[in-house]
């Protein structure tokens, strides 16, 4: 029984940082491992034409690379997003705070704000495209409308949830307004602006391959359309795992700025603000 | 010198409650240099006091005025240190010490100069580059007492601040804090709910009572200063336990009152005791 007790603490080792990276490392690595197998097994076995193996998804994507019209798609595809995302980003914080701030905004805006965020996004495709016709607008239109909604909801949301005895200790100091909101209010909010931001990009992605797709046939968003018309299923996939991990790098970027920024906050508010956020 | 005179607050009603007469006829004088204590039972008013006297708050009737200038609002001359400490989590101690004077336009090496004075001052130095969420309850209320002192106030105004600490660490603070008067003879306005405190502390103390909040007693505190370095000569004095006992009669008959008049029966004519 001795020897069990021992055993069971040897397997708990203390969690040097070092290790817990390993450890944390580990998890994800092998789930992408056991996925990636067992779309290779089941694609393998079950023998569809639409549905290949991982392996023969690589090689098409190798292929397509090779060719440069992955890379000269990621181009126009990056920028939609980029351009997209900023001028959703800056309205979205800006529509936000002005709903947290004033009462009577949040009133009038509030029901626009939902209801956008509830409706499937791409019903706006046809109206942009009706406006702007086949031009960069269209798609950048539907990007905003992915992404604007979740950025203002979350961002009122961190307006409202800044302390008010913040807020009361920079009165009682005499701050003026503008140092209210600059020294006080804009800090206390960034991490909840942030996760906003960080639901926004994801949504973004989205919104730039649906534009791309439904709208004027280029960058990714025409690769896939063109693959899925020659039936050319790795091809599709292949453009998928492309756009996948833009999504995952473009999520990223937003994370290491919004650790530059917030990182004070610590750790375990970090990853409740997460799953908050998550679930927003 | 600040004068409060006639000074009364009604909550409005809100729903089904109906209105609470929050303050009613206050009139209190305090001089400079004087360290008055506020005591009562909780929710008789007397943080709503505090921040009246802040310009945190507006009030419906009376006035209150600061040598001779009537309060509209926050004041240079008034700082506040505050029950939850109001820390801002993402700044350094440093730059937390430092906030009154960032807000006032003061040049960053004057003001972390002085800032470094004040936590020198409240025995946090080697915690200048902290954060706040890093700092004990005791330690951030250092922090908080420290930044109202960086602006150099003619009036501290605290707000039951060593109420969210544990009873050693208020201890140790009371301490540091009539060190720290003694030394700079502020006008202090002290909220607290314990008769301990309010007359190991004060000068005087102001007893309040609740619904409608008014100061039903200002009670002299004799006891001989400096009061840093003899607390527990202090604490164990006949005339500090006949205040103390005093006063909790006092505030056990508002509490007995209040219970009486809830269950819709007289209150005793006589004091129980």
């Amino acid at each position: 029984m001795n020897a069990t007790a021992v055993n069971a603490a040897r397997s708990h080792p203390p969690r040097f940082p070092a290790r817990r990276h390993l450890t944390n490392a580990a998890p994800p690595a092998i789930a992408l491992l056991a996925g990636i197998l067992a779309w290779e097994v089941v694609a393998r076995a079950w023998g569809v034409v639409f549905f290949p193996p991982f392996s023969a998804v690589v090689v098409r994507l190798a292929e397509l690379t090779a060719g440069g019209r992955i890379l000269s798609s990621l181009v126009g595809t990056l920028t939609n997003l980029v351009i997209g995302f900023t001028i959703a980003a800056v309205f979205g914080v800006g529509i936000g705070m002005l709903m947290g701030a004033y009462r009577k905004v949040e009133m009038a805006l509030d029901i626009y704000v939902y209801a956008m965020l509830t409706a499937p996004s791409l019903v706006f495709a046809p109206i942009f495209f009706a406006i702007f016709g086949l031009s960069r607008a269209s798609i950048l239109g539907v990007v905003i409308i992915y992404s604007i909604f979740i950025i203002i909801v979350n961002t009122v949301a961190a307006i409202r949830s800044v302390p008010i005895a913040l807020v009361e200790m920079g009165r009682s100091y005499c701050a003026s307004e503008r140092q209210l909101f600059m020294k006080i209010i804009l800090p206390a909010a960034l991490p909840l602006i942030f996760a906003g931001l960080r639901l926004g990009i994801g949504r973004a992605v989205k919104g730039t391959i649906n534009g791309e797709m439904f709208i004027t046939a280029v960058g990714l968003g025409a690769v896939v359309i063109s693959a899925g018309r020659r039936f050319d299923a790795a091809a599709v996939l292949a453009v998928l795992l492309v756009i996948i991990i833009i999504a995952l790098v473009a999520v990223k970027i937003v994370q290491i700025v919004d650790a530059r920024m917030t990182g004070w906050l610590p750790s375990t508010a970090r990853q409740q603000r997460t799953r908050r956020g998550g679930g927003a | 010198m600040i004068e409060i005179s006639g000074l009364a607050k009604t909550f409005p009603a809100k729903g089904k409650d109906e209105p609470v007469d929050a303050l009613k006829d206050v009139n209190l004088t305090i001089q400079d240099g004087e360290f008055l204590t506020i005591l009562g039972p909780s929710g008789c008013g007397k943080t709503t006091l505090l921040r009246m006297i802040a310009g945190l708050m507006d009030w419906d009737d009376g006035e209150i005025s600061v040598d001779g200038k009537p309060v509209r609002g926050p004041g240079p001359e008034r700082a506040m240190v505050f029950q939850s400490f109001a820390l801002l989590p993402w700044a350094t101690i440093r730059d937390n010490v430092a906030f009154g004077l960032e807000l006032r336009g003061v040049s960053k090496a004057k003001r972390n100069a002085r800032a470094d004075e004040l936590i020198d001052l409240v025995g946090l130095r080697g915690f200048e580059t902290r954060l706040p969420g890093q700092l004990s309850g005791g330690m951030q209320q250092r922090v908080g007492l420290a930044r109202a002192l960086a602006v150099d106030p003619q009036i501290l105004l605290m707000d039951e601040p060593f109420g969210a600490l544990d009873e050693q660490t208020r201890r140790l603070l009371q301490e540091e804090l009539l060190q720290i008067w003694e030394a700079t003879r502020k006008t202090v306005i002290f909220i607290t709910h314990s008769m301990e405190e309010a007359v190991l502390l004060g000068d005087r103390v102001a007893l309040m009572s609740p619904r409608p909040g008014r100061i039903v007693e200002l009670v002299p505190v004799p006891l001989p200063r400096p009061r840093a370095s003899a607390v527990d000569a202090i604490e164990g004095s006949a005339e500090f336990a006949k205040i103390t006992a005093s006063l909790w009669r006092q505030l056990r008959e508002m509490q007995l009152f209040r219970r009486h008049s809830a269950q819709g029966r007289h209150a005793p004519s006589e004091p129980a005791a």
